[in-house]
């Protein structure tokens, strides 16, 4: 049965076949070698993203502590209301995974630097004009932050922190939901730190009179669904995040 | 003037990666051929400044091929990175002797051929 060259042919495909095969291994032993490159690059990758977040927050932090060291007597007063509002935020359904909140509630005061120390620090009333200067430090926050792209919609809490729910605030008298939410639930976290805090004009209040005090400002100074989303919050949790901030 | 490299290998899934892997960011053009004839006729035509040239290939391997690269005025300037496998030291003294300037060993890292590509535009 077996034709004259048949043995040749045999011979041919079989070193075709060998041919082939080691050409299948190699492209599996490189493929191999991408998804290994691959794994690397992407931890690599991880990695640095990670240390980029903790320098940002570094960053943020060190400026926030500038504007804080001014200031004696508030002592961790942007930590506190920067948990609080953390907490307040993800409760009044903010997405709280994305850091500029933190950011923005850390540096919400950043543009003091841009007030005199005489008006910042007066005892006493303050003068239409004085008031006036005062009430420019949210412009000077977000001036200051302008080009700082990684803090996103940070910036809009720093320019909007002192705004109120019925438009009577500053710096740009928004009312009601033109004031960015953050920036609503940012003026909430502030009261509750400044009316559970001891300052020299302020007896520190217990966290239930702080509430009722927040609560009859509902609606005038504040977002009254803010107000609401404070109540799905114990005390027990604001007394940790108060501990935890020192 | 652009810029080119050759890619020469038997296997088109090979080429075809190593390709992919250098595309846009290598900044080079990239040609292929498939062996050591077409290599030397294609690297005479577009004057690669970079060869990666596989040794083990049918017909005329990649060390006929390098040293035929070399001993021609117009292609003897390139950079020619050869392409082993397991083909073993003895192979790569041979590649030498032919004028190889680098080696990669397969399965190669798509890092370091990135690497090797960007150090070699980088001084040439």
């Amino acid at each position: 049965m077996t034709a004259p060259g048949n043995g040749d042919n045999v011979a041919s495909l079989r070193a075709q076949l060998q041919r082939t095969e080691r050409q299948a291994s190699a492209r599996q032993h490189q493929l191999e070698r991408y998804a290994a490159d691959l794994r690397e690059v992407f931890k690599q990758e991880r990695s640095r993203a990670q240390q980029l977040r903790a320098s940002y927050k570094a960053t943020v932090q060190a400026l926030s502590n500038a504007v804080e060291a001014r200031d004696a007597y508030t002592g961790k007063h942007a930590e506190r209301v920067t948990a609080y509002g953390i907490a307040l935020a993800r409760a009044s359904g903010l997405d709280t995974h994305a850091p500029e909140l933190e950011f923005g509630f850390l540096l919400h005061d950043v543009g003091k630097v841009g007030v005199p120390d005489a008006i910042l620090f007066k005892p006493g009333a303050l003068s239409d004009d004085e008031f006036a200067l005062i009430a420019q430090h949210p412009v000077i926050g977000s001036e200051i932050l302008r080009d700082v792209d990684f803090l996103g919609e940070g910036k809009l809490v720093v320019r909007h922190h002192h705004e109120r729910w019925d438009g009577e605030g500053y710096p740009d008298r928004l009312a009601g939901d033109q004031i960015p939410l953050a920036a609503r639930v940012f003026a909430v976290a502030d009261a509750l730190d400044a009316l559970t805090t001891d300052r020299p004009y302020r007896r520190g209040t217990r966290f239930a009179r702080a509430r009722e005090e927040i609560r009859s400002n509902a609606g005038t100074q504040f977002d009254p669904d803010v107000v609401d989303a404070l109540e799905t919050i114990s005390d027990e949790t604001f007394a940790e995040l108060r501990a935890g901030n020192a | 003037m652009t810029r080119t490299i050759l890619i020469v290998d038997d296997d088109p899934t090979i080429r075809k990666l190593i390709a992919t892997t250098l595309e846009d960011v290598s900044g080079y053009r990239l040609q292929e051929a498939s062996n050591g004839a077409e290599a030397v006729e294609r690297a005479v035509q577009e004057r690669p400044e970079i060869v990666f040239l596989d040794v083990d290939m049918p017909r005329v391997n990649g060390i006929e091929a390098c040293r035929r690269l070399r001993s021609d005025p117009a292609t003897a300037d390139a950079t020619i990175v050869m392409l082993t496998g397991d083909s073993g030291p003895q192979a790569e003294r041979g590649a030498l002797a032919a004028g190889a300037d680098l080696f990669l060993t397969k399965p190669f890292s798509p890092l370091h051929l990135l690497r090797l590509v960007d150090r070699i535009g980088a001084t040439g």
